[in-house]
């Protein structure tokens, strides 16, 4: 099959990349342009380690051409930093200390993102009905949901 | 508490920015120039005689640059635990063992044509015979896992005191089996290794590994190299839990293409990888018997347990002798017998996690325990606390208890959990509803580092004070997630008397770093951290030194604080560290540099008789569930879980409630769902969809997953603190089956307690 020149913004960034129709959206994102903040955990979207923003909505980029994201907005971990400095959602995740072996985190940091976006005061039934499909081994997601709902009481989520 | 003080406070992750950033790089994430993709070729039978290997085809596939197998290896074995045990080669040379097993590896341009050139490797076997059930390899014409060797590589013996008079001198004796299951450590960064030989013909490894320097020590072991033409590299490394306590296959064989293509060697395993070929929790099976008299004062304990090895010994004696030590050592149980039996059979091997086999026979212990005080008519509680472990105390094995905070743990999990209010309702009985909720408790002992390994259980640290007043923590240990890096540099601030943010950590390298065993046994916190503030103490007395001369004071009427280091009384006169540092005698170029090696007054362990001290400090847990079971479909939820841990002195209570939190999850997926399913050695269910670890919603809600952390202030610890990894895990999965025992009066002694176990258990009942 031959590849295809697709265009799609990243982190703000307008961008033509070269894909073949079989090529995953986090195999393009980590070995084409070098954002290796998604991770492969699991191939099958059950971990939520590859989650990214497509239009605002997260998806698992291991199941995703990156055909697919033609013309699309991706957020990765890497666009959320701020020049001024940390996300509100990443300065929650370090101040409650919601990370352990950091594997999930930009994962998780990027679902809470999302929820936060169409939701900036969820209650903790909602928060973890957001987090269902990241899978975290470490903590145990009690200081995540710590994190995510410090942000829902003081509606600092966008 | 000090205003200065940097022990005790809730510091952030050192590198918690660089994690949320998405900065952090893990091995998957490194690429070097010519860098090559290697997979795996494993064996698709259990147990089979490799006749011939036909790799020529692959060889000759476009972009295949090293096709290897056992006989382009030095066909050395792992040492692992040593002396007998040495069973496992890198790459199989004579037979597989178990579906997984490694039979060759190819390095290619691209991971596809790596995969595509294992499709055309040709391996002839010829089929054995497989045993899957170790009670079935202990028989007598069971087929022979490894040629010329008993399936049964290990009988443990305990016996303290004599079991069997004092059982049947005891006023009461329960006799019970419990089975527990394998399970994954489920590490959400699959497994990975970078392999590249340098300039100067160093091999340079960046792997997920928790043992930098074991890593270092096996590959050119295997290798055939000296010890330090191996250096393993820092990286970050996605969880471990005990996975990546040791040495895997996966660094020896990128190591060994990369000496054979010149060019770096990537692996990255995929789930079903990490899933099927690494290493697993040693199932058991546990038959045990323990007396009391009718005060509940426990008289006797004798067990057998029949280990579940899986086609390799790995780590599985220590594990099966530290299960040992916890049988003998928890609560005062004056006689003791214990046989152990490790046992081969044609499955994915087991080694350390989590717990090192305490989990397993605090499962049965502890679920035992419940049933004692049941038909005694006592209160699970007060039989407990009748028979905890106290300050001060040996153990029947030999364990010198020195703080203890067992009772007090007990209480306060009984008090924040409602015991005695929920128990006395509870007596009431829940017949008429269809969900069931029952209060179940259950304690662990653990210890904080272990001389249960030839090598003994040392650490090295290296601190260094710059002439800019920053300070170098050198750590031979990974930080995997456990915030080691971060415990460690608050007690060197501490030790010191700076800030936190002067202290920067470079661990893993094993080039300079000073070696260390690597982290497990709950052991970085202890026994790095020991090392750790003796090295800071050190640098403290050298600046000490230094300012005194520069001041023209004497060393005792000085304080360090917020970098400087000033004159008791005249706070004004003072120099800042790194003037001190400046004018020191004893720096070597532009810092001063001190180093020490810490080993614990601990005793090696008699493997023969069990009897040691094996640890500098112990360590105690209670924990209380509370569940919810659905009657029509046995399904289990937590409702509530309290753990009182005694930690020693919480160095950094993010930290340690985080540890014990995931702990707890693992404790959860362990009791009511994970399990691997086989069928004729394979696995069935090697990925996150078909084996069940606890989600976001497994856990309990709205803050009722609590921790209460109580501190003994333990004499050797770094300021009193003990390790806290491990032990949350030991007796979790007790507290969950004693509490679906209080709701639904079903004992469940196989592991997990599945809907489908319960429900059936529950229709068995109705109708009796």
């Amino acid at each position: 099959m031959t590849k295809q020149l697709i265009e799609m913004k990243v982190n703000g960034d307008a961008l033509e990349v070269l894909v073949a129709p079989e090529d995953l959206l986090l195999n393009v994102l980590r070995n084409q342009l070098g954002l290796t903040g998604a991770k492969y955990g699991c191939g099958l979207g059950r971990c939520g380690s590859c989650i990214v923003l497509m239009d605002g909505e997260p998806v698992n980029s291991c199941l995703i051409l990156a055909v697919a994201a033609e013309g699309k907005e991706i957020t990765t971990i890497e666009g959320l930093w701020r020049e001024q400095g940390p996300h509100p959602i990443q300065e929650a995740f370090i101040a409650h200390g919601a990370m352990q072996c950091g594997f999930c985190t930009p994962g998780m940091v990027l679902s809470s993102k999302a929820l936060l976006n169409r939701n900036p005061h969820p209650d903790e039934t909602e928060v973890r009905e957001a987090l269902e499909s990241n899978l975290c081994r470490c903590t145990g997601y009690a200081k995540i949901v710590e994190a995510v709902m410090s942000l829902s009481h003081a509606g600092k989520g966008e | 508490m000090n205003p200065n003080a940097v022990i005790g406070r809730p510091f952030p992750q050192l590198n918690a920015e660089s994690k949320v950033k998405g900065n952090a790089a893990f091995c998957d994430d490194l690429w070097f120039p010519k860098m090559l993709y290697c997979r795996i070729l494993r064996s698709p039978h259990a147990h089979a005689r490799i006749l011939e290997i036909d790799t020529s085809e692959a060889e000759s596939l476009p972009g295949v640059k090293a096709v290897i197998t056992a006989g382009d290896t030095p066909r050395i074995p792992f040492v692992h635990v040593g002396g007998p045990f040495q069973d496992k080669l890198p790459l199989q040379d004579s037979k597989v063992r178990y579906v997984g097993d490694e039979v060759a590896a190819v390095a290619a341009l691209r991971e596809d044509i790596a995969e595509t050139a294992l499709r055309l490797i040709r391996v002839k076997y010829e089929v054995l015979p497989a045993v899957f059930d170790p009670e079935e390899a202990l028989g007598e014409d069971a087929p022979q896992v490894h040629d010329g060797k008993n399936n049964a590589l290990i009988h443990i013996k305990r016996d303290f005191g004599n079991a069997e008079r004092a059982l049947e001198e005891s006023d009461l004796v329960l006799e019970d089996v419990f089975e527990t299951q394998a399970v994954s450590h489920c590490n959400l960064e699959p497994r990975c290794s970078v392999a590249m030989m340098d300039e100067q013909g160093v091999l340079k490894i960046w792997t997920s590994t928790q043992s930098p320097h074991y890593v270092r020590k096996e590959v050119s072991h295997v290798l055939g190299l000296p010890l330090t033409n191996v250096r393993v590299m820092e990286i970050h490394v996605g969880g471990g839990f005990g996975s990546r306590s040791k040495v895997c296959e996966d660094e020896a064989i990128t190591a060994m293409l990369a000496l054979k293509t010149g060019r770096p060697v990537k692996i990255a395993y995929s789930r079903e990888e990490e899933f099927t070929a690494t290493r697993i929790r040693m199932p058991f099976k546990i038959w045990i018997k323990q007396g009391v008299t009718n005060d509940g004062t426990l008289t006797a304990r004798k067990m057998k347990v029949i280990a579940d090895k899986g086609a390799y010994a790995h780590y599985g004696p220590a594990v099966l002798g530290y299960a040992a030590g916890v049988s003998c050592a928890l609560y005062r149980v004056p006689n003791v017998k214990y046989d152990g039996y490790l046992v081969y059979t044609n499955k994915h091997f087991a080694g350390p996690f989590r717990g090192f086999g305490a989990p397993q026979v605090t499962f049965a212990i502890e679920s035992q325990i419940d049933r004692l005080a049941e038909n005694l008519g006592m209160d699970g509680m007060a039989l407990r606390l009748k028979n905890a472990n106290q300050p001060n105390e040996t153990t029947t094995n030999g364990w010198r208890i020195t703080s203890c905070g067992f009772s007090d743990c007990i209480r306060k999990a009984a008090e924040t959990s409602g015991w005695a209010e929920k128990k006395k309702a509870r007596a009431k009985g829940n017949s008429d509803q269809d969900t069931l909720r029952g209060i179940g408790m259950a304690c662990g002992i653990h210890l904080c580092g272990a001389k249960i390994f030839a090598d003994g259980d040392y650490s090295g640290a290296i601190v260094k004070v710059f002439e800019d007043g920053q300070v170098t923590l050198y750590k031979g240990n990974t930080d995997m997630g456990t915030w080691s890096n971060t415990t460690a540099a608050q007690i060197v601030a501490e030790e010191i008397g700076i800030d936190l943010d002067r202290v920067r950590v470079i661990s893993m390298d094993t080039e300079t770093t000073p070696t260390d065993s690597g982290s497990f046994a709950s052991r970085v916190l202890f026994i790095h951290g020991n090392a750790a503030k003796k090295a800071a103490a050190k640098a403290k007395a050298s600046l000490l030194k230094s300012a005194a001369a520069v001041l023209g004071e004497t060393e005792k009427d000085l304080f360090i604080e917020s970098g400087a280091i000033a004159v008791t009384g005249n706070p004004e006169k003072r120099i800042t560290i790194g003037e001190a540092v400046k004018q020191s005698a004893e720096k070597v170029c532009d810092f001063i540099s001190c180093e020490y090696h810490y080993d614990p007054p601990s005793e090696p362990l008699n493997f023969q008789t069990g009897y040691s001290n094996i640890s500098a400090a112990y360590t105690f847990t209670t924990q209380v569930a509370e569940v919810e079971v659905d009657r029509s479909t046995g399904l289990v939820s937590v409702q509530q879980f309290v753990v009182a841990q005694d930690v020693g002195k919480a160095i950094n209570p993010l930290a340690v409630e985080g540890q014990i939190e995931g702990a707890v999850a693992q404790g959860i997926g362990y009791a009511l769902s994970e399990g691997y399913h086989y069928q004729d050695g394979f696995v069935l269910n090697a990925n996150f969809t078909d084996y069940s670890m606890p989600g976001i919603q497994t856990l309990p809600k709205d803050g009722k997953l609590k921790v209460i952390l109580v501190e003994t202030d333990d004499p050797e610890g770094p300021f009193g603190a003990k390790g806290a990894g491990e032990l949350t895990l030991n007796p979790t999965a007790a507290a969950v089956a004693n509490a679906v025992y209080d709701a639904t009066g079903i004992r469940c002694n196989t592991l997990p307690i599945t809907p489908e176990q319960l429900a059936a258990r529950l229709e068995e009942k109705a109708h009796k």
